[in-house]
């Protein structure tokens, strides 16, 4: 490159260069803090607009005083003085979105954050948005497989549902969560994972994880790591919700986690505090439920006119001790649309994924069903809720009649089938098919130890053999009789081979 | 809880003091000190004031124009610039404080209350230079 190309090409891109003059609006920091700055001026500003430091740093105006502004501060805030010039931008906050975006790991602001370089877009989705209204809406009626054969059995998730997934720590949400994404290769889904305030190391783990389960492939990842300052906490949630909207637009389904809510709800407090809005119930603001439900309510499934994409919403939120009865959980479980509950007695007994079948429900999602689960679903919902009125009578063991000690049984079975390691998520043909099992009543003589290893082998045997019964299922989500009688006359060839 | 904002007393003192005779006012500024003092609200006398001053110059239609400049400014530029600003805010009279700061290198930066044109050779250059070093 010689000295003469520099010259010509500075010259020509000076020779581009136009200014636009305009009077801008600016006022002055007053004070800042803790991610907050208190600014004089800047008139006739709008909430939620993004205002510019004068090092560049973004922020965005969030309450509106008399002579003051309130602003959060999205970058670093040690670098803001007393008496900065901020600039009014006359746009609220935007997030860049395109294809690109898929496979990568950004912040709360759209950028990248893995090292592989700019993410090449021209699009930009402001990050605030009113959620689609009821004319563009179309109802659930699409199975999300999850893979997790407790979940697609008894609390399906339908394409544009909302659901919790709600327990303790260390209870296996974020397992739920992962698992869920891993399943969803193939199933023409876009997933988007939300770290809000987790640790680093976790949120590179489940990276890992779904780089090796080859997820990232259909996968961003925004993380607001617990490093971070309150206000991106705050916006990293309705950052993936925008990136989401992007590929709901092009009329694709795409599935958002948000890991966790109540870590959000912490920031949002913090920064309520800090602008001195006055705190309510355990101090969180007057309007934390408006904080959860405008952003959960942009999940939705469109319909045809309206590009026809959807976004299934699975919340996560921690509760201290079992206690749903809290501030934040109680919000978030009337939000949405069902809720998964963990339990820690349940973990430590060894049933996991630790679902409370009793207290989880899903209010729109058995539409979104496909036929053949439902119908082998059904009877194991009623087996279930029959084995735990029973459990506390089990104790007695001998005093029972036959009937009850039988329903007891297959209630200890039905436990055992929907057992199931992390990782390994399990495809709908072949859940309908150990269910079908199960419910049919050819587990009831199998010991309880050994339903793992005959269900393991059941699987393979019935793949290989009842494959008219298999092809029933994929291409038209039923059995037929034929395909039925193929099936017991294989699973009674396995059964009597199995010892 | 002190509920009145120092606006809200600077407009109050504005509206009292409004259209009174000479007399009148010698009197009523006594008022307004004794109240001041009674609401202990004399160290918050400087921002009153201020604000006061904002409120007079609003209601006679005058505008306080900044002007800050790398040279002193020819009269004709001065009166080209208060006929623009008259016409641009709709103001009757417009008072012109004039700093020279050769930092600016040339051109002028105007500011009126929260808003400023910056017509500088500095701010030109920053904004060359943001343009030169984007990310393409």
């Amino acid at each position: 490159m010689n000295t003469n190309y520099i010259v010509e090409n500075l010259k020509k891109e000076i020779d581009n260069f136009t200014l636009e003059i305009k009077a801008e609006k600016v006022g002055y920091v007053l004070e800042v803090f803790d991610g907050i700055a208190k600014v004089s001026g800047l008139g006739d500003i709008k909430s939620s607009e993004m205002v510019t430091f004068r090092g560049g740093e973004i922020g965005v105006a969030l309450n509106l005083e008399e002579d003051t502004v309130g602003v959060i501060i999205l970058d670093d805030f040690t670098k803001i003085k007393e008496k900065d010039e901020v600039k009014t931008t006359g746009r609220i906050l935007e997030v860049s979105v395109g294809d690109a975006i898929i496979g990568r790991v950004v912040n709360a602001l759209g950028l990248p954050i893995d090292g592989k370089g700019a993410i090449k877009t021209d699009k930009t989705y402001p990050i605030e948005k009113v959620a689609p209204g009821v004319i563009t809406r179309l109802f659930v009626d699409q199975p999300v497989a999850t893979g997790i054969k407790v979940i697609d059995a008894i609390i399906p998730i339908g394409r544009g549902q909302r659901e919790l997934i709600i327990g303790d720590r260390q209870t296996g949400k974020t397992a739920i969560a992962v698992d869920t994404i891993l399943n969803q290769r193939g199933q023409n889904m876009i997933c988007i994972y939300v770290s809000i305030g987790q640790k680093d190391s976790k949120l590179r783990k489940i990276q890992t994880r779904l780089e090796k389960g080859g997820a990232m492939a259909y996968t961003v990842i925004v993380s607001a790591g617990s490093s971070e300052p309150a206000p991106l906490l705050y916006i990293a949630p309705y950052t993936g919700v925008s990136i989401a909207e992007y590929f709901m637009d092009q009329g694709k389904d795409v599935l958002i986690i948000y890991d966790d809510l109540s870590k959000h709800a912490v920031a949002y407090r913090e920064i309520s505090l800090l602008l001195r809005r006055p705190p309510g119930r355990e101090a969180y603001p007057g309007d934390v439920f408006y904080l959860h439900s405008r952003l959960l309510e942009r999940a939705c499934r469109k319909n045809k006119e309206y590009g026809g994409g959807s976004i299934t919403a699975l919340p996560i939120v921690e509760t201290q001790a079992g206690d749903v009865t809290a501030y934040i959980p109680t919000n978030v479980i009337s939000i949405t649309d069902g809720q998964i509950f963990l339990e820690t007695d349940l973990f430590y007994k060894g049933i996991r994924p630790a679902v409370n079948v009793g207290l989880s429900v899903s209010r729109v999602g058995s539409n979104a069903q496909i036929k053949a689960m439902k119908k082998v679903a059904g009877t194991l919902k009623l087996d279930l809720a029959q084995y735990r009125e029973l459990e506390a009578f089990s104790q007695f063991g001998s005093d029972l009649d036959n009937t009850t000690k039988q329903q007891l049984e297959r209630g200890k079975r039905a436990v055992e089938v929907l057992k199931q390691p992390q990782y390994s998520p399990m495809a709908v043909e072949r859940q309908v098919t150990v269910l079908y099992a199960l419910v049919k009543g050819y587990m009831d003589d199998i010991p309880v130890d050994k339903i793992k290893e005959f269900e393991e082998g059941l699987i393979n045997y019935t793949e290989n053999n009842a494959k008219k019964f298999y092809k029933e299922i994929i291409e038209t989500n039923m059995w037929t009789d034929t395909g039925e009688a193929e099936l017991k006359k294989i699973i009674e060839e396995f059964k009597s081979s199995f010892s | 809880m002190n509920t009145l904002s120092n606006n809200n007393i600077a407009r109050a003192i504005y509206l009292v003091l409004k259209e009174k005779t000479h007399t009148e006012l010698q009197d009523i500024n006594k008022k307004v000190v004794k109240f001041l003092v009674r609401r202990r609200l004399l160290s918050k006398a400087g921002d009153i004031l201020k604000r006061l001053d904002k409120i007079i110059n609003q209601e006679s239609e005058n505008i306080v124009v900044k002007v800050l400049s790398a040279r002193k400014l020819k009269e004709e530029s001065k009166k080209k610039l208060i006929f623009f600003l008259k016409e641009r805010y709709k103001m009757k009279e417009v008072i012109l404080t004039e700093t020279i700061d050769e930092k600016l290198l040339g051109g002028i930066r105007v500011e009126i209350n929260d808003e400023i044109i910056d017509l500088t050779v500095k701010n030109k250059i920053k904004k060359l230079q943001k343009h030169l070093t984007r990310k393409i």
